[in-house]
């Protein structure tokens, strides 16, 4: 920090930190020049010129719509895909010429294999949840908002209609490309969707679920951040796939919760019905995919950083019940619970002291009460009192 | 090549590198929108622009095991942009001259952003500094651009431009010579300021 404190405006917009402050800055840059500005404060001047200069060269930018952004993205997928193929065609052409016709014929499908597996990325990249207001945003970047605590959306088997809370849109027919729709729960709120082919979906607070309208490919993809629930219509032609950024599913038709928070540590895959493929890649030399097959009432946590994967049996209905607004938990750490129940009501929960976080909560919790009624139900299981904060915040303390 | 870049940006290009496809989604979206306004200054054709940054990526899947981990990502995928764009623009025709690698047009707009940064009143400050900016070349507004609204280091500048370091200081030395000729108030801070910033020197001009 030295370093600046003879600077002019001239040697700041020289430097490369200055610069990245303005901009992109990160955490570090922000947290520091927000310190030498309080450290040394007759700089500000020449900051301020500086930053003056600065605006006269740093031009309006021109941006791209979200379903441009997705629009291009759809073609790189797809451009990838056929590329790749016809590659593949070469390969098999000169293979056959030197080896045998069937053995070539099954590289052909491990190399077929590889490409669908491998171009089936994901754009579910950087959730943007914004913190009040609740929205559906439809593939020519309008937006719907969704007043209601507990929304319902549902389709129509075109995707061309769809009806929010009794209102009806209707969507202009892209006939070619898919049309994307994308949900957006913020905290404090709930949704149900009904898709084009009959899967329900109850998206829990804070979550986001992007799908086409209707279903044209081979397979049903829809991209999760967040929580949800999915009750997805057997079509064994067709296979469903949830992706997120850490893990995929792979369906038939069941019933089964994803809970994939961007913040938590840990992304947990909980199978009421029928039978699941999770598949999450590994950390280790090999690098290769995994693949769970799971069970009814099996409970897969993978923890993010490690890339390891914990499978337990479980009584599902406790992991599933927030969609009818109850949570219940058994011997569950506190801070987890404290996590739901934050993004249940849209506040904020501190612990006095950290060890709290590790109680185990078991028991019930009606969520239809306001959250001072459910932390005063949690202190009668474990050994806290809360304190409610001017801002609203909660803050817990060890009794 | 160069280290601007932090840590996770470079954990997410070494996993794209091994083959983790996964994570081309938030290379794609970390940089499509500096992509497509650095493009929309070649042209105003924004069809084109997508067309370019869709084709930028699908190389980038081809010419996968060519790159290494030094690599910039950022400069990598500017750089592949403009290559196409100024193809695109020679091969189509849409340009009734042909254009060479040094000159195809380049839109700083600044005449808009300059309205919201100065007074009404300010009217000779601004005259004398739209006269300098219309006096710059292409290359120098590219360069002007590159630095102050994508935030490159000079280093990076020059790579881009397809010079060395002492040309590519050579070519913002010369347009601060021009600046010279036409605003010549020693007085004004501003204009100062301008110059010593063009020519990227550390040493105060008060």
């Amino acid at each position: 920090m030295e370093k600046y404190r003879d600077y002019t405006a001239v040697d700041f917009l020289n430097d490369e930190s200055f610069l990245r402050w303005l901009t992109n800055p990160t955490q570090t840059e922000d947290d520091f020049w927000n310190e030498f500005l309080k450290s040394y404060p007759y700089k500000k001047a020449e900051i301020r010129e500086a930053t003056h200069v600065f605006n006269i060269f740093h031009s309006h930018e021109e941006k791209m719509g979200m379903n441009e952004t997705y629009e291009i993205w759809s073609r790189i997928q797809k451009e990838a895909k056929t590329s790749k193929r016809w590659k593949l065609l070469k390969f098999v052409k000169y293979a056959a010429i030197l080896v045998l016709v069937f053995f070539s014929g099954s590289v052909t499908y491990y190399m077929y294999q590889r490409t669908e597996k491998q171009y089936q990325f994901q754009l579910a990249g950087t959730p943007q949840i914004s913190k009040d207001e609740a929205m559906i945003v439809l593939s020519d970047g309008s937006q719907v908002s969704l007043e209601k605590q507990m929304s319902q959306i549902s389709y129509s088997k075109n995707g061309r209609q769809l009806i929010v809370n009794n209102d009806t849109i209707n969507q202009k027919s892209g006939t070619e490309k898919e049309m994307i729709n994308k949900v957006i729960i913020p905290y404090g709120k709930k949704s149900m969707i009904v898709l084009s082919d009959g899967t329900r979906v109850w998206l829990n607070a804070g979550s986001q679920l992007i799908y086409p309208s209707v279903f044209t490919n081979k397979t049903r993809q829809v991209m999760l951040v967040g929580e949800a629930f999915f009750d997805v219509t057997k079509n064994p032609g067709r296979p469903f796939i949830v992706r997120t950024t850490d893990v995929s599913v792979h369906v038939l038709g069941t019933r089964f919760d994803i809970s994939a928070y961007p913040e938590d540590k840990l992304v947990q895959t909980v199978l009421e019905k029928g039978k699941v493929n999770l598949n999450y890649a590994g950390n280790g030399i090999l690098n290769r995919d995994y693949v769970v097959e799971m069970v009814p009432n099996q409970m897969v946590i993978l923890n993010k950083s490690t890339g390891e994967a914990k499978s337990q049996m479980v009584d599902v209905s406790k992991y599933v019940s927030w969609k009818e607004g109850m949570l219940e938990f058994e011997k569950v750490d506190l801070i987890r619970a404290l996590k739901q129940v934050e993004r249940f009501y849209n506040v904020k929960i501190y612990l006095a002291d950290p060890l709290i976080g590790s109680y185990k909560l078991s028991g019930k919790l009606d969520l239809k009460d306001e959250p001072e009624k459910v932390l005063n139900v949690i202190k009668l299981t474990v050994p806290i009192d809360w304190k409610k904060k001017s801002n609203g915040d909660f803050i817990l303390i060890k009794k | 090549m160069y280290s601007v870049e932090n840590k996770d940006e470079r954990l997410i290009w070494i996993r794209f590198l091994k083959g983790d496809n996964e994570v081309l989604s938030l290379i794609y979206l970390q940089h499509s929108n500096s992509l497509f306004d650095y493009g929309c200054r070649f042209t105003s054709d924004r069809d084109l622009v997508k067309d370019c940054i869709q084709e930028v990526f699908c190389t980038l899947i081809r010419t996968r095991d060519h790159l290494t981990e030094t690599d910039n990502i950022r400069l990598y995928l500017l750089k592949s942009l403009k290559r196409k764009i100024v193809r695109e623009l020679n091969n189509a025709g849409r340009q009734p001259k042909l254009i060479s690698d040094e000159e195809y047009p380049f839109d700083l707009r600044w005449a808009e952003n300059l309205d919201a940064q100065l007074d009404e009143h300010d009217e000779e400050k601004r005259l004398q500094v739209a006269k300098a900016m219309q006096s710059l070349t292409d290359r120098q507004k590219e360069a002007i651009y590159l630095r102050f609204n994508r935030g490159l280091e000079y280093e990076e500048i020059s790579f881009i431009l397809n010079l060395n370091y002492q040309s590519s200081r050579a070519l913002i030395h010369r347009a601060i010579e021009k600046l010279r000729e036409i605003i010549h108030v020693p007085e004004k801070k501003i204009n100062q300021i301008l110059f010593s910033i063009l020519c990227g020197e550390r040493e105060s001009v008060f």
